[in-house]
């Protein structure tokens, strides 16, 4: 039994970072091992698709602590390394090149990896996807104004690149298989807001179509579409959404069902293990099920809610979810729980781009997007939160304070 | 040489205001937390945002671009995306005029 305790954090990143800081500040005096596959300090990911993709913004910005802290705050930083498998018997990680690691508890903080899919050409030099800051430089390198860029896909890392791209001066062709730009996650009305602002900004778009092939002799020269388009282009960046990295629990006798399954605690099925971030999916206990989202805010605070479970001091995790998007002038952020919905009520001007919209369900509010209207959306927290039927047209209506709405015995 | 400005009517902000003045072009947020004024840089370290779009909640300012929330009183990061503090200002009442050292 070693006199000193080890908690392993696997996956040095946004997540990963937090839990150690957390460890720390909690007053956890044991051995920290935060482990990354990537060769960099832990780094801020909401950049590379914006203003790093741009070139505006140093590598150096993007760190989520300046080095010394690790240092400081004794956090043995493991970095360019994989970690093959967990031992959950031993208590032990097995790491690419056949080294171990012992640990008492770990934390599993591996996000997620960019989801490819089996079209002709994807591995043609010039098609890119966007995960890693060595994937943004890779676009960088190639950005030139008066080049034509496909984009494939408009989900949000799509259309914050397809928005970089334009900044820069790059023709954009995006092609999104949904018949808006974030169809699923914000519906068509919405969708429609959305389109109207990357066609505005010059965005040639194409909706309702995927791609079939990427063609080119020895480098991408264009995109082939199911429906025969080709579109000739100088390069090709895709965004088609990520799967959960979660591979290192082969054999571990943790559950894993997208994504490796906790509960509010961020704990597995195993002792001892705990996951958070992109790759957990988590027990909600505001919406009484499990789900696993991919949010800048839930990397930051679960893993220090994990950090603080893993010290026997946690609470249920019960954040309301939410997340940003900066895509042009646009200030987009989405908050809530996403579930289908069957009523969407505006609060604004959707001409204006300037609103806030909620997704309803059965009268209550799940979640709400808003564009240029943060404000009124943080207000919107502890309706989200509180689950309860609210009058669609004290919503929209901008002169009710949407704080007012909230029912006095479910704060926030 | 920094000098005392005179930003608005002290009367004009109310307890749980923010309002946007300028100084020399330079925008500058005044907050009245509980009848005490506080001066900062209205724009957020994170990202440019203005803050005095944002809600003033007691003596924390909410970002409203991406929620980073900072204590008026001396700047301090209370919740990430921010990281780097806010600049603070000296503030007086002469008479009813609210002042601002820039």
């Amino acid at each position: 039994m070693p006199a000193r305790q080890t908690i392993a954090i696997v996956g040095a990143s946004l997540t990963g970072a937090s839990a150690a800081a957390t460890l720390r500040e909690e007053g956890f005096d044991g051995r920290v091992v935060l482990l990354g596959a990537e060769p960099q300090l832990p780094y801020d990911r909401p950049p590379l698709s914006k203003a790093y993709l741009r070139g505006a913004m140093p590598f150096e910005k993007t760190l989520l602590r300046p080095p010394e802290f690790y240092r400081e705050k004794d956090i043995e930083l493991v970095l360019s390394t994989t970690v093959t498998r967990v031992d959950a018997e031993k208590r032990r990680l097995e790491l690419a090149g056949g080294e171990r690691l012992d640990f008492d508890s770990v934390l599993i903080a591996t996000g997620g990896r960019n989801r490819r899919f089996p079209i002709p050409g994807l591995d043609l030099p010039g098609v890119y996807d966007l995960r890693t800051v060595a994937d943004a430089d890779r676009i960088r390198e190639v950005i030139a104004p008066g080049l034509r860029a496909v984009v494939v896909g408009l989900g949000f890392i799509g259309a914050e690149v397809a928005s970089s791209l334009r900044e820069c001066g790059v023709e954009v062709v995006a092609i999104e298989p949904f018949k808006t730009p974030l169809f699923r996650a914000l519906g068509e009305e919405i969708g429609r807001v959305i389109e109207g602002l990357h066609r505005d900004r010059g965005v040639d778009m194409i909706l309702g179509d995927a791609v079939s092939a990427f063609e080119g002799k020895g480098r991408v020269e264009r995109v082939v579409t199911t429906s025969g388009r080709r579109i000739e282009c100088d390069f090709a960046v895709f965004g088609l959404g990520i799967e959960p990295a979660a591979d290192l629990m082969a054999g571990s006798g943790v559950r894993v069902d997208n994504g490796i399954v906790v509960d509010d605690f961020c704990r597995t099925n195993v002792p001892g293990i705990f996951a958070a971030g992109d790759v957990a999916n988590h027990y909600h206990p505001v919406c009484a099920r499990q789900m696993r989202v991919e949010h800048w805010q839930n990397g930051v605070k679960q893993g220090a809610a994990a950090a603080r479970s893993m010290l026997g001091r946690g609470q249920p995790y019960d954040e309301v979810h939410w997340f940003w998007s900066d895509q042009y002038d646009a200030n987009i952020q989405y908050a809530g729980f996403h579930a289908p919905w069957d009523q969407v009520v505006v609060r604004g001007s959707l001409a204006e781009r300037k609103f806030l919209a909620f997704f309803l369900t059965a009268g209550c509010v799940e979640s709400a997007v808003a564009i240029n209207q943060g404000r009124d959306l943080r207000r919107a927290f502890p309706l989200i939160r509180a689950r309860v039927p609210v009058d669609p047209a004290r919503l929209a209506d901008p002169q009710v304070d949407l704080r007012t709405l909230v029912p006095a015995e479910k704060p926030a | 040489m920094a000098r005392f400005v005179t930003v608005a009517n002290a009367s004009s902000i109310q307890p749980g205001q923010v309002l946007k003045v300028e100084i020399d072009n330079f925008p500058v947020a005044v907050a009245n937390v509980g009848g005490t004024f506080h001066a900062f840089d209205d724009t957020c370290t994170h990202e440019d945002c203005s803050l005095a779009d944002g809600d003033l909640e007691q003596h924390k300012i909410i970002c409203p671009c991406h929620f980073a929330e900072f204590d008026v009183r001396n700047g301090a990061v209370l919740t990430p995306p921010a990281t780097v503090p806010l600049k603070v200002y000296p503030v007086r009442v002469q008479g009813n005029d609210l002042q601002v050292e820039f």
